[in-house]
């Protein structure tokens, strides 16, 4: 009996949804994952300005004539764009890849734990029949 | 399971003796005290900080009390020849290990409420909430120092104290790993290492300062998920050292 629970156990985790890991980027579903994309730049001006004329320290708009210094032009660009507070994005990926974020893989977790029961069970009364014989 | 009970609760006696659990404890409180005394600089907010070395502090302080408490439970009680009665009459093996086992998982978790309590009395002392999946969370990592506990005492049954160490801190080590990263260590071979990867545990289930940290909720499902998944995998380390203490002969 022992015996063909160990085997059964055996079988389940060479099954291949058994080796999915628990990396959440590799196993997150695609909606999981798509709430990074939707963000709102706020400064596009970086990269539509093409016509700046540039010299060491400041430059000139081409378009209004303004002109700015470098450290303007920078921080303008790196101002970059808003997410909402507690949402997963490209900047918080490391935060919601966490287990505790990703119900998805909680039934994993489950079914790996009752796998290891079944494994701590086989072990215990095969290791006790080994004994038993010798 | 009344010898396994009356079993666990001499050890449990034996180890609130010994000065290793009194070291370890004023170490990991010392810590605790050291790391909410560091400035947060730029931080916004030093609860924050606090919270998240604190528990990562307790996390450490786990692994040093299931090595310190179980690391030279096995080999003295081999070396004072005390194990030989004992397994000869009252005790079969498996009640052995377990009465073992127990005595040094309640001590553990009794000295991690205490550095749980302290990181409390820190966080009050200067004047900053306590949030409410605190306790919760040193649950888990109470849970996460029974599978290192189980783990030090599988390791103990083959090596010696000063090889345990190592061992099972490079398994806490591994086991924080994600599969991608352990892949890393050995990129030639990435189905072995995702073969054995997949065996090792994931301890980054128990693992939820970050969101206790910024303050989010965690569904309560998770726990017991979670709790399910730490005692699962500690009686299968505890099996695995059962199935070696069965093949040593004691003679």
């Amino acid at each position: 009996m022992i015996r063909y629970v160990f085997l059964f156990t055996i079988v389940y985790l060479s099954f291949s949804g058994c080796r999915t890991d628990y990396d959440i980027a590799d196993v997150a579903p695609v909606e999981f994952l798509d709430s990074e994309e939707n963000h709102e730049h706020l400064h596009e001006h970086a990269d539509e300005d093409t016509s700046c004329t540039h010299d060491s320290n400041a430059h000139t708009d081409g378009e209004t004539g303004e002109e700015h210094s470098i450290d303007e032009h920078v921080e303008a660009s790196h101002a970059g764009h808003d997410h909402a507070s507690g949402t997963r994005n490209h900047g918080t990926q490391w935060f919601f890849n966490q287990p505790w974020a990703a119900p998805f893989i909680w039934r994993k977790l489950f079914r790996d734990s009752v796998i290891f029961l079944g494994l701590a069970v086989a072990v215990f009364f095969l290791s006790s029949r080994r004994r038993r014989k010798r | 399971m009344k010898a396994v009970f009356t079993f666990s609760l001499m050890t449990l006696r034996m180890l609130f003796r010994r000065r290793t659990l009194w070291g370890i404890l004023l170490i990991i409180l010392l810590a605790l005290a050291g790391i909410a005394s560091v400035p947060s600089f730029d931080v916004s907010n030093q609860g924050r900080f606090i919270l998240d070395f604190g528990l990562f502090g307790i996390e450490v302080g786990a692994l040093l009390l299931a090595l310190g408490l179980a690391a030279t439970l096995y080999p003295r009680d081999r070396e004072t020849r005390t194990l030989m009665p004992l397994i000869a009459v009252p005790l079969s093996r498996w009640q052995y290990l377990l009465g073992r086992f127990l005595g040094a998982a309640l001590i553990q978790a009794a000295a991690l409420l205490v550095t749980c309590l302290g990181l409390m009395l820190i966080l009050l002392f200067h004047k900053l909430p306590i949030p409410g999946d605190l306790l919760p969370a040193t649950l888990l990592i109470i849970v996460e120092g029974w599978f290192l506990l189980s783990t030090v005492f599988f390791f103990s049954f083959f090596t010696s104290p000063p090889l345990n160490w190592p061992l099972t801190t490079m398994l806490f080590i591994v086991s924080q790993m994600s599969v991608a990263e352990f892949v890393g260590l050995l990129p030639s071979a990435p189905g072995l290492m995702r073969a054995v990867r997949m065996i090792l545990p994931h301890a980054d289930v128990f693992h939820i300062k970050d969101p206790i940290a910024h303050g989010f909720a965690i569904e309560p499902v998770y726990f017991l998920v979670a709790i399910f998944y730490g005692l699962c995998y500690s009686a299968f380390m505890l099996s695995l050292a059962l199935a070696v203490f069965r093949g040593r002969d004691l003679k």
